[in-house]
């Protein structure tokens, strides 16, 4: 009986080990199993719109509304608790909301069954080629959805998506920085395209934020250096980017999330990355004796401007339930009282940027974080890249993220 | 140095030990403020009247109770994710105990070949990092197994694997403690190896099995690393994973709210099984006294 | 130990191990061989998602390698310097906090120790996530923390992406795993052996540095161990105090990659280079234990 054990003996009987778990488990291979696709995206672009490969069956007509829980799919703070609640109460059911941090992990999770929800909202037309190729989602039934006829004009047919087979477009919004007016940031550089130097200011370090989302952040970064193409191809523009995403890492440590419309209410961030809604929600979360004056936001001349949609999952296991919740936020007066919590601005022809003024949704200060359909149409817009071109611009982000 | 120059050192130095150390009960009690004060203050402000997770404003129970959206008692989402930690915690308390009590006394008494292999298979989960456990864990069951979903069974899976060692290093103490004569008393006088397992080996292990299901109960309450690799959403949230959600976010004190909650939680838990031994200890003629029970759990964790 | 020989090659003892067995090799040791599939698998041209190999013959080690290379020469070389340094100079102030209380307990604290263990045993019952989220709150810029710190000159920003804050996180959350395995070898140690050397001439501290420190080595290397193996793969930390590029942790990146859903192949290929990096210590450790389970039951 041996109480000691030679490395030697160790290292053979961990292979004695290992190879039996290797039998074990080409046992359970079996059980298992991915298989690799080989089906190509649909891609569209503003210049070359493109109609989706139509996946599975749209639900009948006059079906009948289920009852129970409803599981929604959502980013945080993403939608007004009120508004659900009333859609709760209308229809008599549930609505259990279930949050993720970026699309990337709703494609990864809903492939890997790890997410089975019946409603997403908040995804943009970067994922969608690939949600369809997987398909994982469902064409919709408008006649379910009375309300889609108060959707702006120019997004009912959105050209990466034509004829509008899976998506109803959500909020609009624009890229740009987002600050305090209280604190000591220099507003003399938010001139036309020159304002993104503040992002490297050593004066904001540990003070700053950046969105966690690879497109937004190494778009902002190629269009500092003058590369004025979000969707861009170019792996020197590409690198050239990346180094100075570095750059920025070493010179003001930022903090990289998405939660910038509490951080800079909240004081903990003096500027940030982020999305025009995000100073609009910001007013909730600001403390009880500051006033909405110390949210400020630059909207650069040259900018990405975009919108997210709703969608319904193939697998959904409520799909009239999920139309009907899609229609409630169409409904003009649910998403204005959507808007007060959620800050981004609705895609609906009727809330246009007066009335959101004159319902008092928008406070002066704030006039420039509004989207009005000029700056919307003259912005770039990020679509889906091709997987080769992905990995391209991870690479950068590995490089940024990783320090 | 000289003969009596060694004796009065020696003298000198004896009175000098003796000398109760000044520093040392000031860093000791520097520690005890340090790890529990900040956890203190915490729990306070779950009680803050305002909205600040930092500024005091007043005493009230809003977040607890008052608040008709935010507060535990009022939200939904609270109440799943919270029945969701204490039945996985349940269920993973009741696969991993006999199956670790099962394994520590079938590992600790073989001896012939292949002991070493499977004390050391036992004893890898305790220092593998949780990430590496949780990662594996995700892949494996994405990949490989299939057939269970994620989300609870899942969880229920990676907790009781990650469990079972913590039981084993819990029950091995105390075994080494009894020995063998009892069991071997009990086969003397007739009994079978089962009925000696049974009736005596069992009942001597109660102060251990009672110490791992606190252990256990505690370490799966609190878990969130396997916890949220395995989960898929709201249905399957457990407290834990919430609050992680929330840390980084400005939410209100009734995250405090729920972190002390859970901290309860555990501490009942720890309580009662304090009792237990208590209880266990007494019937069993041995000596009690809190320092003997906590040597029991301390031990456990050594 | 007092044990009557029990017939230890009976095979009942085996039979009885054999179901926990089972399923540490199922749920231990497989998932570590399914980990190798992904990370020398293929993946999925368009998802990016990970298309294992189970077969070992059929290995492609070319994300691996590029990995590997992003390591020696790349952007995750930063990562794990950064981590390394973090835990050893965590572990090492950790020592620095827990050894004295560890010695005080074991050696003086006479009447009181049973208060003193209970108090120093408490915070494992707290959970890391409370623990951690009262020091978030404590250092926001208005905290009590950080208007305490000011009080005694400290004014900073804690919560600004700094690696102290983060080192200080990782104390604050592991030093209680050190202090009990600590304790448990110090109290065992024989202290009359101390009290030989002071009458043979020895100062308190020369007893200390040649009799004690020696004793308590396997208590020492055992708590280094059980604090940096897990702190190594630790990334809620950073993920609670920072969230900054620059206090980024190799497992950051790990839950990066496989949780964010984007590159599960490169998740699985760090998770080997992390094990691989535990392996010695770890190794070391099991070897320990079951010595000494060996030793105890001969």
């Amino acid at each position: 009986m041996t109480s000691r054990i030679s490395r030697r003996q160790f290292v053979v009987r961990s292979l004695v080990a290992g190879g039996g778990s290797l039998a074990l488990a080409q046992l359970l291979a079996a059980c298992g199993g991915a298989t690799e696709s080989t089906t190509s995206l649909a891609i569209g672009t503003p210049d070359a719109p493109v109609r989706l490969p139509t996946v599975g069956e749209p639900i009948a007509d006059g079906v009948p509304l289920e009852s129970g829980t409803l599981q929604l799919l959502n980013y945080a703070d993403y939608v007004n608790p009120e508004t659900v609640a009333a859609f709760e109460e209308r229809f008599g059911v549930k609505v259990e909301i279930s949050i993720y941090d970026t699309e990337e992990v709703v494609l990864a999770k809903m492939r890997s069954g790890a997410f089975k929800p019946d409603v997403i909202l908040g995804l943009t037309d970067t994922v969608l080629a690939r949600m369809v190729a997987a398909e994982l989602l469902q064409p919709l039934n408008k006649t379910y959805v009375e309300n889609f006829g108060n959707v702006i004009a120019g997004l009912r047919d959105p050209y990466y998506d034509l004829g509008a087979q899976y998506t109803v477009p959500y909020v609009i919004y624009a890229n740009g920085i987002g600050y305090r007016t209280d604190r000591d940031v220099d507003t003399s550089v938010f001139v036309g395209d020159e304002g993104w130097n503040a992002l490297w200011d050593s004066r904001y370090a540990g003070r700053l934020g950046v969105l966690d989302s690879y497109r937004d952040a190494i778009s902002m970064a190629m269009f500092r250096n003058g590369v004025f193409d979000p969707n861009s191809a170019d792996a020197a523009a590409l690198s050239a980017a990346g180094d100075e995403l570095v750059a920025l890492a070493d010179t003001t440590r930022p903090q990289i999330d998405v939660l910038n419309y509490e951080q800079i209410a909240a004081g903990n961030r003096d500027i940030a990355l982020c999305w025009s809604g995000d100073v609009l929600a910001g007013q909730q979360y600001l403390p009880e004796d500051t006033g909405v004056e110390v949210l400020g936001f630059w909207y650069p001349q040259t900018t990405i401007t975009a919108n997210d949609f709703f969608c319904v999952p193939r697998e959904s296991s409520k799909p009239v339930l999920a139309h009907a919740f899609i229609n409630h936020l169409l409904d003009v007066d649910n998403a204005l009282a959507n808007q007060s919590f959620v800050g981004y601005q609705p895609a609906l022809e009727a809330l246009t940027a007066e009335k959101l003024v004159e319902a008092g949704a928008i406070p002066e200060s704030l006039l420039s974080a509004l989207v009005s359909p000029e700056t919307y149409a003259s912005g770039k817009r990020l679509v889906s890249l091709t997987p080769e071109v992905d990995a391209l611009w991870l690479e950068q982000w590995t490089r940024f993220t990783a320090g | 140095m000289n003969l009596r120059q060694t004796i009065r050192h020696a003298a000198a130095d004896r009175v000098a030990a003796h000398r109760r150390p000044r520093v040392l009960p000031v860093l000791m009690w520097a520690y005890v403020v340090w790890s529990l004060v900040p956890v203190a203050i915490a729990v306070l402000f779950s009680f803050n009247d305002g909205r600040s997770r930092t500024v005091w404003q007043g005493f009230s129970l809003r977040w607890w109770t008052g608040d008709p959206n935010a507060s535990l008692l009022h939200d939904e989402s609270l109440r799943t994710a919270t029945i969701n930690s204490l039945v996985l915690a349940a269920l993973t308390i009741i696969i991993t105990l006999p199956l670790g009590t099962a394994l520590a006394v079938g590992t600790y008494r073989w001896r012939s070949r292949g002991s070493t292999s499977a004390n050391s298979l036992v004893t890898a989960p305790v220092i593998t990092p949780e990430l590496v456990v949780g990662a594996s864990l995700l892949l494996v069951f994405t990949h490989l197994y299939a057939m269970i979903p994620l989300g609870l069974p899942a969880q229920l899976l990676g907790h009781i694997t990650f469990n079972l060692s913590a039981v084993v290093v819990t029950i091995r103490a105390r075994l080494a403690m009894i020995g063998g004569s009892y069991e071997e008393a009990a086969r003397d006088l007739g009994a079978s190896r089962m009925q000696a397992v049974r009736f005596v080996l069992l009942p001597l292990l109660q102060p251990a099995i009672v110490a791992s299901v606190v252990i256990v109960f505690a370490t799966s309450i609190d878990d969130f690393v396997i916890s949220s690799f395995l989960s898929t959403g709201a249905a399957s949230e457990t407290v834990p994973v919430r609050i992680y959600g929330a840390v980084r976010s400005a939410s209100s004190p009734s995250l405090n709210a729920l972190a002390t909650l859970l901290v309860l939680i555990s501490i009942t838990a720890l309580f009662l099984g304090i009792v237990a031994l208590w209880a266990i200890r007494r019937r069993q003629g041995e000596n009690v006294s809190l320092r003997t029970v906590l040597a029991e759990v301390t031990q456990a964790d050594a | 130990m007092n044990a009557q020989p029990i017939t230890h090659r009976d095979r009942v003892w085996r039979v009885i191990a054999t179901p926990g067995i089972a399923w540490l090799v199922a749920l231990f040791v497989v998932p570590f061989y399914a980990v190798a599939c992904v990370a020398f698998g293929r993946i999925d041209p368009i998802f990016r998602s990970a298309a294992p190999e189970w077969n070992p013959l059929a290995w492609d080690a070319t994300t691996a390698v590029g990995v590997l290379g992003d390591i020696s020469n790349g952007p995750l070389r930063g990562v794990l310097l950064r981590t390394v340094v973090f835990v050893v100079v965590a572990v090492l102030i950790s020592f620095i906090i827990g050894y004295p209380v560890a010695y005080y307990l074991a050696r003086h604290a006479g009447r009181r120790r049973t208060l003193l263990l209970a108090l120093v045993v408490l915070p494992f019952w707290v959970s890391y996530l409370m623990r951690m989220l009262a020091w978030v709150n404590l250092l926001q810029p208005d905290g009590f923390g950080s208007r305490a710190l000011r009080l005694i000159g400290l004014d900073r920003v804690w919560l600004d992406g700094s690696a102290t804050t983060v080192v200080l996180g990782l104390v604050y959350g592991y030093v209680p795993f050190l202090i009990l395995p600590l304790y448990a070898t110090l109290e065992r140690i024989d202290w009359r052996l101390v009290d030989a050397a002071r009458d043979l001439g020895a100062s308190s501290r020369q007893a200390f540095w040649r009799v004690t420190l020696p004793l308590s080595k396997p208590g020492i290397a055992a708590g280094a161990l059980l604090l940096a193996l897990p702190m190594l793969g630790d990334y809620y930390t950073n993920d609670l105090l920072s969230r900054s590029p620059n206090t980024e942790m190799l497992g950051n990146q790990i839950d990066f990659f496989l949780n964010a859903g984007t590159q599960p192949q490169r998740g699985a290929t760090l998770v080997l280079v992390l094990a691989l990096m535990l392996a010695v210590g770890a190794s070391w450790y099991v070897r320990s234990v079951v010595r000494q389970v060996a030793e105890a039951t001969r």
